[in-house]
């Protein structure tokens, strides 16, 4: 595994005009739950543009399967589909989400994923607490339901500052 | 507790838990955090258990 670098990765993704939203884990340290995670969850916009632009960005970072002991490089056909693509970069485990849930899509959730700056200049949009927690449930896996607790104590303590 | 510190040894307060056992000061210090900091703690964490496994991963026997 390399040495995580999230942040220069989504650096890199602004950078080449990639359209995406930070969902999972990542999303939810992003909105401040004390939580590990070992990889970067995005669902991308699955234009012919936008996955082109992903591509680009994916084939620097010398992505590839991770759980694919012949080292497979994702293609625009593979990012295009519904599916989840688990890739490994030189920035650290990402996972290239085309739907989450029960099919949720880059548009369906674009009005629940406000901008979020991050920091150096970079703006990218985050799943809220509250849709990640709806997410969270409906997944009902124990890594999911293990969550929970900690992602709703954030979303109670973030109400109770704002 | 009195009874396992030394006689003026302060008493520790409380942990903030919730009704889950989550602690509530962790998520405090996480808020108080920027978002780039917040994902520096991750990329911190993750850099550390990666480089336990890789120290604890079985050795080539010679």
């Amino acid at each position: 595994m390399n040495r995580a670098r999230y942040a220069e990765l989504l650096h890199r993704l602004a950078a080449n005009d990639v359209e995406f939203i930070v969902v999972g884990m990542m999303a939810g340290v992003l909105r401040g739950a004390p939580l590990l995670t070992a990889d970067l969850d995005l669902v991308h916009r699955r234009s012919a543009e936008n996955v082109s632009r992903l591509l680009a960005v994916l084939t620097e970072l010398d992505a590839t399967y991770r759980h694919d002991p012949r080292r497979l490089r994702p293609a625009e056909s593979h990012l295009m589909s519904p599916g989840h693509q688990l890739l490994a970069t030189t920035y650290g485990d990402l996972d290239c989400l085309g739907t989450v849930g029960d099919g949720q899509s880059y548009e369906d959730l674009l009005g629940r994923a406000p901008a979020l700056e991050i920091g150096d200049g970079l703006v990218a949009r985050v799943i809220d607490l509250p849709t990640l927690i709806e997410l969270k449930e409906k997944a009902g896996r124990p890594k999911d339901l293990a969550a929970l607790p900690v992602l709703r104590a954030t979303l109670a303590e973030t109400l109770r500052r704002s | 507790m009195t009874d396992t510190l030394a006689g003026s040894d302060p008493i520790p307060c409380e942990p903030d838990l919730d009704e889950n056992g989550v602690d509530l000061a962790q998520i405090r210090e996480m808020l108080d955090l920027t978002p780039a900091e917040r994902m520096l703690v991750i990329e911190n964490l993750a850099d550390s258990i990666a480089r336990i496994r890789k120290l604890n991963e079985p050795r080539a026997v010679r």
